[in-house]
């Protein structure tokens, strides 16, 4: 699309696809516009053992979610509240027209944490 | 779902290559003696120059059948568009200051009416039905004792769709209205007969077929008289419509392309045909697959498709190495569903994700196999990874 930039970064991620699909666990929502996100966790031991995405979206907003599953799997519980789209953005050089989808994922994931810190969690 | 290898181009109708008669004659005048003249020059290198661009002119002419002298080179359909309906217009002010044109024209002529309606003259827009077409029932409706121009294009740019332009121009002509068309997508693929077809003007482009790009043309009709007003003012060059030093080489490129426009129309018609027919079998099984624009109303050589529940700027992402369009390339940066299709009646969600393959000479059954594997490979990828998907 002329005029918006593809990183290599994200043109990888867009494509890898790894972390794509759910688990039976929690769950968190957050959609805008022609935007869609889902995401659901498995937790073990206080920390996220599996993350998963569903996007109707944009490659940026894909290849932002790929990036933040791979990063947050293994991760404690609370760093699902701490994730900021700032920072993904400037890993992945995501133009700031994309700002809104990926805030939209900061969103997801902080409720995804709040959801488990509220409620039991899908075990493995 | 994307793979660094060679582009495969399937854009045809955003620009198509030089054909190599093209290139040949460009570089001739790139190379020759008279590469410096100036085509006004009275000197014997600018009559040398003088005589390429009238060649070229004649070329043309004879694939729209049209004396020569009607025809007005510019830098491009864009350029003709702007010509014929600002000039047009205002030439004929003084009678009327009432227009018509339809929403799903391309912009090089709907923003051009809009800032017509700026400067105070009255337009009506009309909508085609949802099959593409202008209904001539309300084209008729439509036209006023002060109406002074209609413009409707030939062959829409991002679906294909062909309009009656001789009933259309046959409207006009009986109540003493100029037709202009935009002819980009038609020129040198459907045949033009301007000694027959009741049409004013019309404008195109030569990187549309096989030319070069920077050049293309407008035709004035001299019978009946065909007012404009200039929009740019210097030389005298072109009867003093648009004046400029000619470019010789891009309209040696776009005589050469007409000359050969004329002797490949009907086979590449057949291919075309051929091509489209086999990449729609290709991807119509697909579910949730919708052809925008009827196979019966369209120029084979474009094919535009929506996919549901599918993004479309991911979907051109997840196409690479294709090259296709969403919308159309003029409209594209803007990232909005297209008024084209919304025109047609279709809803936000199926007008994003609609992609527009166009065809060419270069294009093979091969490509098309490609294209279908890609499309449906990339469709169902991006199903699967939404939600409610199958990941």
């Amino acid at each position: 699309m002329p005029g918006v930039y593809y990183s290599e970064q994200v043109r990888r991620r867009f494509a890898a696809a790894r972390y794509a699909g759910s688990v039976a666990g929690a769950r968190a929502a957050a959609s805008r516009g022609d935007t869609r996100i889902e995401l659901s966790a498995q937790v073990r031991d206080g920390r996220v053992a599996r993350l998963r995405y569903r996007v109707f979206g944009c490659p940026h907003t894909i290849a932002a979610a790929e990036e933040a599953c791979s990063e947050l799997e293994g991760a404690a519980i609370a760093a699902l509240q701490q994730f900021r789209a700032r920072d993904i953005m400037g890993k992945l050089e995501i133009p700031v027209e994309k700002t809104g989808s990926i805030l939209l994922l900061e969103d997801a994931l902080a409720a995804l944490g709040r959801r488990i810190a509220d409620g039991p969690a899908g075990d493995d | 779902m994307t793979a660094a290898c060679t582009p495969l181009y399937l854009d045809y109708a955003s620009g198509t290559p030089p054909a190599p008669e093209v290139i040949e004659a460009m570089t001739a005048c790139l190379t020759g003696a008279a590469s410096a003249a100036n085509a006004g020059s009275p000197h014997q290198l600018g009559r040398r120059a003088a005589a390429i661009v009238e060649q070229a002119r004649a070329q043309l002419a004879e694939l729209l059948n049209v004396p020569p002298a009607t025809l007005v080179w510019t830098s491009g359909a864009t350029e003709s568009c702007n010509l014929a309906v600002a000039g047009a217009a205002r030439f004929r002010a003084h009678r009327g200051r009432h227009l018509v044109t339809v929403r799903t024209e391309h912009k090089a002529v709907t923003d051009t009416f809009r800032a017509l309606e700026n400067d105070g003259f009255e337009v009506s827009w009309l909508t085609p039905g949802t099959n593409g077409l202008l209904a001539l029932a309300e084209l008729e409706a439509a036209l006023r004792t002060d109406t002074q121009l209609v413009s409707v294009m030939h062959v829409n740019n991002e679906t294909g769709v062909v309009q009656d332009i001789e009933a259309i121009g046959a409207l006009c002509r009986a109540r003493g209205i100029l037709f202009h068309c935009d002819a980009a997508q038609s020129a040198g693929k459907l045949p033009l007969d301007l000694g027959v077809l009741p049409i004013d003007l019309l404008s195109l482009s030569g990187h549309k077929l096989y030319g070069p790009q920077g050049i293309g043309a407008l035709y004035i009709a001299a019978r009946p008289a065909t007012g404009v007003k200039p929009l740019m003012h210097g030389g005298g060059q072109e009867r003093g419509l648009r004046p400029g030093t000619p470019a010789v080489p891009l309209i040696a490129g776009l005589g050469a392309a007409a000359a050969l426009a004329a002797r490949r129309l009907a086979a590449d018609a057949v291919a075309m045909r051929e091509l489209n027919r086999a990449l729609w079998n290709g991807i119509r099984e697909l579910p949730g697959i919708h052809r925008n624009g009827a196979a019966e109303h369209c120029w084979p050589g474009i094919l535009n498709v929506s996919a549901e529940g599918v993004h479309g700027e991911s979907l051109l992402l997840a196409l690479e190495p294709l090259c296709v369009a969403r919308g159309s390339a003029c409209n594209a940066s803007s990232g909005e569903p297209s008024f084209v299709l919304r025109a047609l009646g279709l809803g936000d969600a199926l007008a994003q994700s609609a992609i527009r393959f166009s065809f060419g000479r270069d294009t093979t059954p091969a490509d098309i196999e490609k294209a279908c594997d890609a499309y449906t490979s990339a469709v169902m990828q991006l199903r699967r990874l939404a939600p409610g998907g199958a990941a």
